[in-house]
């Protein structure tokens, strides 16, 4: 599709592109929900989360996704940014502080990122968006053990993104960059096995960045990792997804280890980190992994954009007047039980659930003042529903369903549904939702999220 | 303590309404001195005889507080309340207008609606933005009822065909209404395959934006006689009007209102209404309704609940003729919103002038054989406000 825009030569394979009302924020939340199904948010101790590409300049990301995640007050929040190693230094930041700290056992480290490339160059046959996420935790009883690292710093030449002046990004020379980027990530993997006494053939996966299938290739020979050992499965499928790039790839490698496999974790960016790995329970992980969407269920639920013009315009790529709506940041802080936790109230007088937050009387009894809150559940059934064919004035992605759902366990919510394709056969009365946070709009100069909902895909 | 209703205590003596339509030519302050000139050159008094007012208006721009109408007017300090109601503030102005006389404050009182919808665009409803929650969904109006429709299609096995015999019925009335926005005669065929606005519902299922604006001249039953309508002047046998939650899709299942397929306010609004006017075989008693078709989906359900048939059979009786205007419970024979237009404000008087004309047999466009008994329903909101007024002969 791109090729075809644009008259350049075509290259085979596929790229994830996040929907229009994704950003790093919403997809981290995404990745983090998967990465905590059956684990109590409320057992976790931090949240770092690392990204390129900032929603907020000042006024961070983490802090946001650790409250949608419904993640505890008392908890340490920081962003990772301004470089694609951001992720992995993340992680390396992560393990010091549980070190550290006797009251921080576990950390959790998002990764997201949503690169736009600028228009009609090479870089957007690469550039994609994706998140992923780690549970980082200090227990005997996790099926991967994080041995060692080693990071290096280095100020390159490229490339760059100006604040507040620069959408895409800029490099000088990619010859300079590819330089810089083969001698820091195998300083720091070679380094890694020197210091563990271990020899190439002793790894049996390496995950780390690349934005290049040909430099993949390169950094494998020069390291003498054996044949499959460097994960390379990411990049003509999902594309490179910058920041939570190396995440994805050790995903990959995670997925059929041998027992007791060592691995390499190692990202890039004005420097680069090498993490080791050592699989501690292969049947553990195995489990771990079944409980979770990972990347091929995800995969699973991509769709073909339509034409390079939908891609435009849902990046917002072209100028042109967008519906305004209402905007309170008052509100949104108010109500962030309602929006962004998706708690509901509990009638203590006839137990029925209702939704949102702010009611103090009844729906069904009518008491007064007889509300709990509870955490509603993130699925729920079709009641009714409307495809709207005039959502703001939009005239891409419509109809846009308009869904009254019944949430599992109770509360009665009305959800917008994205990413569903021909909406017209596909939504029914009785049909099965999941609920994903998205951002709604951007009035007022703020970004303000909510919740829709899509169809089943399998989240636990 | 309780309701204890006004019934036959109020007259209409004059009304009349404007003509609705797109009148870009025209602004708010010319409707509602044409109506209200109109209602009091019916009743034969002039403006200085109106002792208060009350205004349903639904929009901001159209006009704020009961100022806008001595605006228009000029009634020299005379008492004005503007009434908002959703859809309903028409009706909502009527029935404080009536506690206005039957309470013995005033002896002539004007109840009057308008809205001036297409200085702000004629494409949707303006200002949707403005209200409710920066996130929180709140669904265009088509989105609401047509939430309503998708259920009914379900629970009753009506189809997109039933709906289109609602708009080719009201457009054939309306067809007949010199004061009506769209006066041709549709078919079934085109009503179903017009665009869709939000399905099931498509653009002949919703009713258009319109300006216009209706006046009536209310007086007690025992001064009605020494006016112009001394020998037909029309009595209010009751009005009701009922508020259910703005946010229906929250209502938690097994509630009032849960299910989408009856609106809880018409309900609780008929109750009352029947009540007071001593009504207990509508279908029989009621010889026309002018109800509230803002979609057509809402027509067929409002059949329903006010009783003209069986619950799931309105789409059938529809069919059968029993809502035409010569058929045995008249619906909309002016052509309703559907056809003669939805001026929000306004609506709700415009039913009522539209229900007094037919029961002095007057009516402008299709004359009800032998109207005696009226009703006007009006329903706004997320069917949240449904305002029942029901007016007949004097005795």
């Amino acid at each position: 599709m791109i090729g075809k825009a644009w008259d350049f030569p075509v290259i085979p394979g596929t790229k994830s592109i996040a929907s229009a009302d994704e950003d790093s924020i919403t997809m981290g939340v995404e990745a983090g929900l998967d990465c905590l199904t059956g684990i109590d948010p409320k057992s976790i101790d931090g949240l770092f989360f690392a990204t390129t590409t900032q929603v907020y300049t000042e006024k961070d990301s983490a802090s946001l996704v650790a409250t949608v995640l419904d993640l505890r007050e008392d908890i340490i929040t920081s962003d990772f940014t301004d470089s694609l190693k951001s992720g992995t230094t993340a992680i390396t930041r992560a393990v010091d502080t549980i070190k550290a700290n006797k009251d921080i056992k576990s950390i959790l480290v998002i990764a997201s990122d949503t690169r736009v490339p600028e228009p009609s160059t090479m870089w957007e046959y690469g550039f994609s968006d994706g998140a992923a996420a780690f549970l980082i935790a200090d227990e005997e009883t996790i099926p991967v053990s994080i041995d060692d690292y080693y990071s290096v710093s280095a100020n390159v030449i490229g490339p760059w993104k100006r604040t507040g002046k620069d959408k895409f990004i800029r490099t000088f020379e990619v010859k300079m960059d590819a330089k810089f980027y083969i001698e820091n990530l195998t300083k720091v993997m070679s380094e890694l096995l020197k210091r563990n006494d271990l020899q190439p053939e002793d790894i049996g996966g390496a995950a780390y960045y690349y934005n290049n299938p040909r430099l993949h290739g390169r950094i494998a020979k020069t390291m003498k990792f054996g044949q499959g050992v460097a994960q390379n499965s990411v990049w003509f499928q999902l594309g490179d997804l910058g920041t939570p790039m190396s995440f994805l790839l050790l995903i990959a490698a995670l997925r059929r280890p041998k027992p007791d496999a060592k691995i390499i974790l190692a990202g890039y960016g004005d420097g680069a980190d090498g993490i080791l790995l050592q699989i501690r329970d292969k049947a553990k992980l195995k489990e771990i992994g079944k409980d979770r969407m990972g990347i091929a269920a995800h995969q699973k639920t991509m769709i073909t954009l339509k034409n390079y013009n939908w891609y435009l315009e849902n990046k917002e790529l072209l100028e042109k007047d967008r519906y305004d709506r209402k905007s309170s940041a008052v509100l949104i802080w108010r109500d962030t039980d309602s929006v962004y936790k998706m708690y509901g109230i509990k009638c203590k007088e006839c137990g029925t659930v209702q939704y949102p937050c702010n009611f103090r009387s009844c729906y069904k009894c009518r008491a007064d003042d007889q509300f709990e809150k509870v955490k509603l559940a993130l699925k729920g059934t079709i009641f009714t529903y409307t495809l709207d064919h005039l959502v703001g004035g939009a005239y891409l992605d419509t109809p846009v369903p308009r869904c009254v759902i019944d949430l599992d366990g109770g509360g009665r919510i009305l959800l917008n549904m994205t990413e569903i394709q021909n909406p017209e056969e596909n939504v029914k009365i009785g049909m099965r939702v999941e609920l994903t946070f998205r951002k709604a709009h951007e009035s007022a100069n703020f970004v303000n999220y909510y919740w829709k909902c899509r169809p089943e895909r399998g989240r636990k | 303590m309780g309701r204890k209703g006004i019934a036959n205590k109020v007259a209409v003596i004059g009304c009349d309404s404007s003509k609705y339509g797109e009148l870009f030519d025209k602004s708010q302050y010319d409707l509602l001195f044409e109506s209200t000139h109109g209602a009091l050159k019916d009743a034969g008094i002039v403006k200085d005889d109106i002792d208060a007012a009350w205004v349903g208006i639904f929009y901001y721009f159209t006009g704020l507080s009961g100022s806008t109408v001595e605006d228009i007017l000029r009634l020299d300090g005379k008492p004005v309340t503007r009434t908002e109601n959703f859809c309903a503030s028409g009706m909502d102005a009527f029935r404080n207008a009536c506690f206005g006389v039957a309470s013995g404050a005033y002896d002539v009182v004007l109840a009057c609606g308008v809205e001036k919808l297409t200085d702000e665009g004629s494409s949707r409803l303006p200002g949707f933005k403005l209200f409710g929650h920066p996130v929180l969904p709140m669904p265009s109006a088509p989105a609401m009822f047509s939430m309503a429709a998708t259920r009914c299609f379900h629970e009753f096995g009506w189809t997109k065909e039933d709906l289109a015999r609602v708009a080719v019925k009201n457009h054939s009335n309306g067809a007949k209404h010199p004061k009506a926005h769209f006066r041709s005669e549709i078919s079934i065929e085109q009503a179903v395959r017009a665009p869709m606005i939000a399905d099931p519902l498509g653009r002949f299922d919703c009713c258009a934006m319109s300006d216009g604006a209706a006046s009536l001249i209310l007086t007690s039953v025992e001064n009605a006689p020494s006016y112009a309508h001394a020998d037909d002047y029309v009595v209010v046998k009751s009005n009701a009007i009922a508020n259910y939650t703005n946010f229906p899709w929250y209502v938690p299942p097994g509630a009032v209102g849960s299910d989408f397929t009856y609106f809880p306010a018409t309900v609780k609004a008929r109750e009352m209404a029947y009540k007071e006017a001593g009504i207990t075989n509508p279908r029989q008693q009621i010889d026309l309704a002018e109800v509230h078709d803002c979609f057509t989906i809402t027509e067929l359900i409002n059949c329903q609940d006010l009783q003209f048939c069986d619950r799931g059979k309105a789409a059938e009786e529809l069919k059968n003729g029993t809502f035409n205007w010569d058929g045995e419970t008249a619906v909309n024979p002016s052509g309703g919103l559907k056809s003669f237009g939805h001026p929000i404000g306004s609506t709700g008087c415009r039913m009522l002038q539209e229900v007094t004309k037919q029961i002095q047999g007057r009516a402008e466009g299709r004359q009800v054989p032998d109207a005696k008994i009226g009703l006007g329903h009006n329903l706004g909101g997320a069917f949240s406000v449904c305002s029942v007024s029901i007016l007949g002969q004097s005795d």
